[in-house]
């Protein structure tokens, strides 16, 4: 794949990724009802939803791309896996932005020490742990053979933390469209929360190909090789 | 048998050099104390009942004493270039990474039963009155200071040739120990407040499971970590 071709690529996912946000913003603002429970605030949710959709796909991708990367050792699967990382901790954070703001009026509290919020706090503090072993490790072949662990026992440690905080009592709204039962939402709310789930995977996968693009070209690996 | 003679040799060497010069068990031990006193007098007793937060100092203590100590394992066996040449020994890495985990969990060990004792006394706690509660105890203890030490014997070799050296250990460790903490704490409040096993069994079921994953993904990635 050449440098042109990968940069259509990444501007078709982008413009798809900008024009689906926008309708998923207009859906939110103008189309979808409010709740009922929990009023206007509960908007959020197609935000907040899609973000930790793509944030949990990206920790996916580093994990498996950190695995390989130690089997195989090549530098392109580290370059994807840190490409990957670095969209995972936006997206983290954007769900932890808009998660407490949510949470202040649906719960009347900023924080709450429930299962996915310590997850997603922890996970967050994990892949900061990724960035800063990577660029203080004296030898950069090191540095992304420690990364490839952190991110490796990172994701190891997700269904243990899981797990054990949820032995506290979870405040977190139950799951309600992977649900055994089946979806429990609303249809247009349904609609809406697809669109989110699109239009930031749109997103993810241009921000991923621009930057892992310019990952390659900054280790001076000829993407015509990719 | 081969094996495990080559884990103990490991964990010999480590355990020799430490009590030849005592600098790690000295320092955990004086650290141990000092911060039950420090945590008495962050207390304030006519709000807080200390004998209720008592157990969950014990572990602070116990992640901090461990820290302190087996944070610079590797740093420590770098500086001479020991390491180098543990490496380049003809012994498996994985067998070398389970010989640094007891001896690392002796060590460890040690010191969070001297944690126990000193905190039982500071803060008045009174042990279990019957054999099942010190079985609980025991088995707390035991898992609780194996799933730590496995996940620091692997990533402290992270501090070596790193620019933030071991500063860098508690924000790689500190997420990852999360379970680890609260089925610890949980499982050590209520055998001090005398609570039946099957409010236990749980936690040490859990912590199992911790121990077993940490120790098989520590032994598949050290040489990945500890290889230059």
């Amino acid at each position: 794949m050449n440098q042109s071709r990968m940069k259509k690529i990444s501007m078709s996912f982008g413009i798809l990724g900008v024009v689906a946000v926008l309708i998923l913003h207009y859906m939110v603002f103008f189309w979808v009802p409010t709740e009922s429970s929990m009023g206007i605030v509960q908007r959020i949710f197609y935000i907040h939803v899609p973000s930790w959709w793509v944030a949990f796909i990206s920790f996916g991708i580093v994990a498996l791309c950190s695995g390989v990367y130690l089997w195989l050792g090549d530098d392109r699967l580290d370059a994807a896996a840190v490409t990957a990382a670095e969209g995972g901790m936006i997206f983290t954070t954007i769900g932890l932005l808009t998660g407490p703001l949510w949470g202040k009026i649906a719960w009347g509290a900023w924080w709450t020490w429930e299962p996915r919020l310590t997850l997603a706090l922890l996970l967050w503090f994990i892949y900061l742990g990724y960035f800063l072993v990577r660029r203080s490790a004296l030898n950069p072949e090191k540095g992304k053979r420690l990364a490839a662990v952190v991110g490796i026992i990172g994701v190891l440690d997700i269904p243990l933390i899981h797990v054990s905080v949820s032995w506290l009592r979870s405040l977190h709204p139950e799951a309600v469209v992977l649900n055994p039962d089946g979806p429990t939402l609303d249809g247009s709310m349904l609609a809406t929360l697809l669109v989110g789930l699109l239009a930031y995977s749109l997103i993810f996968v241009c921000l991923f190909t621009v930057r892992y693009a310019t990952e390659l070209i900054d280790r001076g690996t000829q993407i015509q090789d990719v | 048998m081969k094996y495990l003679s080559v884990v103990w040799t490991v964990a010999r060497k480590d355990l020799l050099v430490e009590i030849r010069t005592l600098e790690r068990l000295v320092a955990m031990s004086a650290f141990s104390v000092l911060i039950g006193v420090l945590f008495h007098f962050a207390i304030d007793t006519s709000l807080i009942r200390a004998q209720t937060i008592a157990p969950s100092l014990i572990w602070m203590a116990s992640i901090f004493a461990g820290m302190l100590g087996l944070g610079r394992i590797y740093i420590i066996e770098d500086e001479n270039r020991a390491l180098s040449g543990l490496l380049q020994s003809p012994i498996s890495l994985d067998a070398l990474y389970f010989g640094k985990v007891l001896s690392n969990f002796i060590i460890l060990l040690s010191i969070v039963v001297l944690i126990l004792f000193v905190f039982a006394v500071f803060f008045n706690l009174s042990f279990p009155g019957n054999l099942l509660g010190w079985t609980s105890l025991s088995a707390v203890v035991f898992l609780g200071v194996l799933s730590f030490v496995s996940i620091m014997t692997l990533l402290s070799a992270v501090a070596v040739n790193n620019t933030m050296g071991e500063s860098i250990i508690p924000v790689l460790v500190f997420p990852l120990l999360v379970p680890t903490v609260i089925h610890t704490v949980t499982a050590t409040n209520r055998i001090f407040a005398n609570r039946p096993f099957v409010e236990i069994e749980g936690n040490l079921r859990i912590l199992a499971a911790i121990v077993l994953i940490f120790l098989v993904a520590g032994a598949s990635l050290f040489r990945f970590v500890i290889e230059e």
